[in-house]
């Protein structure tokens, strides 16, 4: 029984810790992610809040761990371009997610955004 | 004792857990800038569905702007509060030329509902700016649509790429057939005046779940939207408006505005006789008929590499032009409409971004695909295609 009650705890501590940040995420579309990363920032531009219409941040900038985390806690402060974020739909956010994770450091093709 | 110390254990466990999740959910070390209180939470000023139905009308009453605070595309444009004009947060200084000159006018915020709050940033810089009867519709754009008889307007935009791919719609216009739709209408508009509409509703399509469209003669004309209403009541499920009516096709199509004499002249527009066979993914050409095209008949499709240039002049297909991605949006008004566009890259990234980048700016076109996959292109323009999984 006790035997039983600490596999238990591990088991979930385990899963809570591993599983769950990556299991929250939705996959989406990276093709369309990559020209959805791209637009946020000649938007961007054209506003006059960056200089260039490419991204600073580059898929294998970060692990898919890395990334995972930054779209698990909605952290996009590091990518600038605040109101562009804030604007994005859950669709492309989940697009642009997907394009990161995909060609990611750890990936097998990790890319800049070329 | 031992029972006492497995407790322990799993006392530490649990410790652990905590610990452990906590240090998951915790953001990493990129800094996060916090909104002031002022800055953050919901407007103070909140109203429900029921002022904003009291103050939504056609046309709208003097001193009283509805602005839809979420993203013009796809969100305002393919369903929005009828009356409302689109002032996304995010374009919210660029645009915000467009709220009235009089401070004291009523301005009514929404977005896509409680979760959303770009309606609370905006209706937060209108009191910045000085206005000084600001509210927001917490409940946006999902909570009018919640009320029995309410329905969505759209955009000129939508209703275009409507008609372009020739969706399961019936576009109705609402005004007097003599001197009205008989002068001109959207093309593939059928008339039902809204005097006779009691007379002619056998004209309206017998499946209740059939989306309609109405228009008429503009923002200040009230025709659209009495149809509208009077279709839900026969019991039809998906009810827009269109609010610009003709003369906003007219400002924004012009010269493709049908009048019914040349519509009923007019031949049947036919698909391409060279259409292109969709592979898995979207966007995607079927590897097998690109490369039967590429052997046979490499002239049906404009092939365009977008590979940089250096990689271009080390070899390319045979018929390839180079545009770089990087280069498209600059040429793309330039892509003709009149064959089948094929984009291909190295691997698929660039010629997916460049898919999407047409979809985008140049919706009209409807045969662009690119090729997926591993593609490595030799000197001699013979190339080897790895499908992607």
């Amino acid at each position: 029984m006790i035997k039983r009650l600490v596999l238990g705890v591990v088991a979930l501590t385990l899963g809570l810790v591993f599983i769950s940040p990556a299991a929250a995420l939705e996959k989406g579309n990276p093709r369309k992610g990559k020209y959805t990363y791209r637009k946020v920032y000649s938007t961007c531009m054209a506003r006059g809040a960056v200089e260039s219409p490419k991204p600073t941040v580059n898929p294998d900038a970060k692990t898919r761990a890395q990334w995972d985390k930054v779209f698990a806690n909605k952290d996009f402060a590091q990518f600038g371009c605040d109101q562009e974020w804030a604007a994005l739909p859950a669709e492309d956010l989940n697009d642009i997610y997907s394009y990161l994770w995909e060609f990611a450091a750890d990936s097998p093709t990790p890319a800049k955004c070329k | 004792m031992r029972t006492r110390q497995a407790f322990n254990f799993v006392a530490a466990l649990g410790m652990l857990l905590v610990l452990m999740t906590g240090c998951s959910t915790t953001p990493p070390s990129a800094p996060v800038t916090q909104p002031a209180a002022s800055e953050a939470g919901p407007f103070h000023a909140i109203v429900d569905v029921a002022f904003v139905q009291q103050h939504v009308q056609s046309p709208m009453p003097e001193g009283v702007m509805l602005i839809d605070s979420r993203p013009r595309r796809p969100k305002y444009d393919e369903g929005h509060i009828p009356m409302a004009i689109s002032i996304p947060e995010s374009k919210f200084e660029q645009m915000r030329d467009m709220l009235p000159a009089d401070k004291s006018a009523l301005l009514i915020f929404y977005c896509g509902g409680p979760a959303c709050d770009l309606s609370h940033k905006s209706a937060r810089k209108a009191e910045a700016l000085g206005y000084t009867n600001v509210k927001v519709f917490s409940d946006g754009f999902p909570g009018w649509m919640k009320v029995p008889g309410n329905f969505a307007a759209v955009s000129t935009d939508w209703v275009k790429q409507q008609i372009d791919a020739k969706a399961d719609m019936v576009l109705v216009d609402s005004r007097p057939k003599q001197g009205k739709y008989d002068q001109g209408h959207i093309p593939g508009a059928i008339s039902i005046s809204d005097s006779q509409f009691d007379k002619l509703t056998a004209q309206l399509p017998a499946d209740k779940n059939k989306m309609l469209v109405f228009y008429c003669g503009g923002l200040a004309c009230p025709l659209s939207s009495k149809s509208a209403s009077k279709a839900i009541a026969l019991g039809y499920t998906n009810v827009k408006v269109y609010p610009e009516g003709y003369p906003g096709w007219v400002a924004a199509v012009g010269a493709e505005t049908v009048t019914a004499k040349a519509a009923d002249a007019a031949p049947v527009a036919k698909p391409p006789a060279n259409s292109i066979k969709a592979g898995k993914a979207e966007g995607t050409i079927d590897p097998a008929q690109f490369k039967k095209i590429l052997a046979e008949n490499p002239s049906q499709i404009m092939l365009i590499d977008v590979r940089d240039k250096n990689e271009y002049d080390k070899g390319t297909l045979k018929t390839a032009i180079n545009i770089p991605v990087d280069d498209l949006e600059k040429k793309i008004s330039a892509l003709p409409a009149d064959k089948p566009i094929v984009f291909v890259c190295g691997t698929g990234a660039r010629s997916g971004e460049s898919y999407y980048m047409v979809k985008d700016k140049r919706p009209e076109l409807k045969e662009v695909y690119y090729l997926d996959g591993e593609l490595t292109i030799h000197k001699d323009g013979t190339f080897v295609l790895k499908e992607p999984a």
